[in-house]
């Protein structure tokens, strides 16, 4: 399990970035995807996607513990603002687009940040991300809708 | 031009429309200037997020995260003791929350002081979730050293502390278990003891940059505690025994950790 689960790290990162949109809760929560991916191993079907089990195994425990907790704390999405951000000048101008729709993204309701990161980043077909969120397929489709419509005014 | 629209354009774009409605709305799109430019504008707003999300993937603090997966071994010998744990651990962790929220508001208004001196009552917060655990929470806890290392080792991460089972033998007390809780934001660690009839004694650690601070002892209720601060973490011992017991334990723990 440990060796399926480094190649994983950067999207579980990633995913848990994009709930939770703060730095420390997002390691907090892939450490804890980890933890409970390694004592569920049993449970996991091989050969299906272990990538896909494991986002499962975050987005459970973010919606049962770590967002119930912050937000009782009072202490969540306190760097929203410039936690989807990217760094460095590889290629100034598209770092430039790049952060700027990340920074858009940042300030979408969860719900319609979570699917447009399956969808258009982890290559979700619309029935897939309507089971992994258990929605209907047309609640996908309106969130994506309303994601690209918050985007188009980016000029 | 509606919402509806919008949600078909972006399911003709993104290839997830069937091929009825797909031919209807290319129809409408070979008459419709507006509907056309709307396609172009919601085709063009989502061309850079897969790229936009691929930039973020180079953020990731993949060594990081690689050394903080637990040994696998440690995981499954740790794994049947907390079974039952968990969900008292969990509740634990909301009732601090709920309790640090309402502590702090509760010394704003009724101390009038400033909401930083809400930060300093930490100390409540911890007291008043000690009285829900009863001779019964911890008492079927009793990890070998090994295992007391393990967990120790994830607190230590989380508070920058060095804390190993022999610093944290005492007297008449049996460690039971090592957790995590947070504190407005500041992590918290919780060693939990029990005496010979499953009474529990806590010791804190919370890493809230405090500054340094000589012990003092209180008395809240029936409750003892012994508190002191000391490069940028406060300790606190807290249990229903003697005042002179807290202290006694917590100046033995003060020389060790």
């Amino acid at each position: 399990m440990r060796a399926g689960l480094e190649p994983c790290l950067a999207r579980l990162w990633r995913y848990a970035l994009v709930l939770s949109r703060a730095n420390d809760a997002a390691d907090d929560l892939v450490q804890a995807t980890c933890v409970r991916a390694i004592e569920r191993a049993d449970q996991f079907v091989p050969g299906t996607r272990l990538d896909r089990w494991l986002f499962a195994i975050l987005r459970s425990i973010w919606l049962n513990e770590i967002r119930a907790r912050k937000i009782r704390e009072g202490g969540g999405f306190v760097d929203a603002d410039d936690a989807l951000s990217i760094d460095g000048a590889r290629d100034i101008e598209m770092n430039i687009l790049a952060g700027q729709v990340l920074k858009e993204i940042g300030q979408l309701p969860e719900a319609q940040r979570e699917t447009v990161l399956l969808v258009y980043a982890e290559g979700y077909s619309y029935a897939e991300a309507a089971a992994a969120l258990s929605i209907p397929i047309g609640t996908v489709m309106s969130r994506l809708a309303t994601a690209r419509a918050a985007l188009t005014k980016l000029k | 031009m509606t919402d509806d629209d919008d949600t078909e354009l972006v399911a003709l774009i993104d290839n997830e429309l069937d091929e009825n409605r797909k031919k209807a709305l290319l129809a409408r799109l070979e008459t419709d200037e507006r509907l056309r430019e709307r396609y172009e504008a919601l085709r063009e707003a989502g061309a850079p997020i897969s790229a936009a999300f691929d930039a973020l993937l180079e953020r990731a603090p993949v060594a990081r995260l690689r050394d903080a997966i637990p040994p696998e071994a440690a995981v499954r010998q740790a794994q049947g003791r907390f079974a039952g744990l968990a969900l008292r651990e969990l509740a634990a962790g909301i009732v601090i929350g709920l309790l640090a929220a309402g502590a702090a508001a509760w010394a704003a208004l009724s101390l009038g002081l400033a909401p930083l001196e809400g930060k300093e009552d930490w100390r409540s917060a911890v007291a008043e979730y000690t009285d829900l655990y009863t001779n019964e929470t911890f008492s079927s806890q009793n990890p070998d050293v090994a295992l007391q290392a393990v967990e120790l080792s994830a607190l230590n991460a989380k508070v920058g502390a060095n804390l190993t089972p022999d610093k944290l033998v005492l007297p008449g007390l049996r460690f039971a278990v090592a957790f995590m809780l947070s504190f407005e934001g500041s992590p918290l660690a919780a060693i939990a003891y029990v005496d010979p009839d499953g009474a529990p004694v806590m010791f804190c650690i919370n890493a809230n940059q405090a500054p340094d601070a000589p012990m003092r002892a209180e008395q809240r209720g029936d409750l003892s505690l012994a508190s002191w601060s000391r490069g940028g973490r406060s300790y606190l011992v807290i249990g229903h025994v003697p005042k002179e017991q807290a202290v006694a334990w917590a100046q033995t723990l003060e020389k060790r950790v």
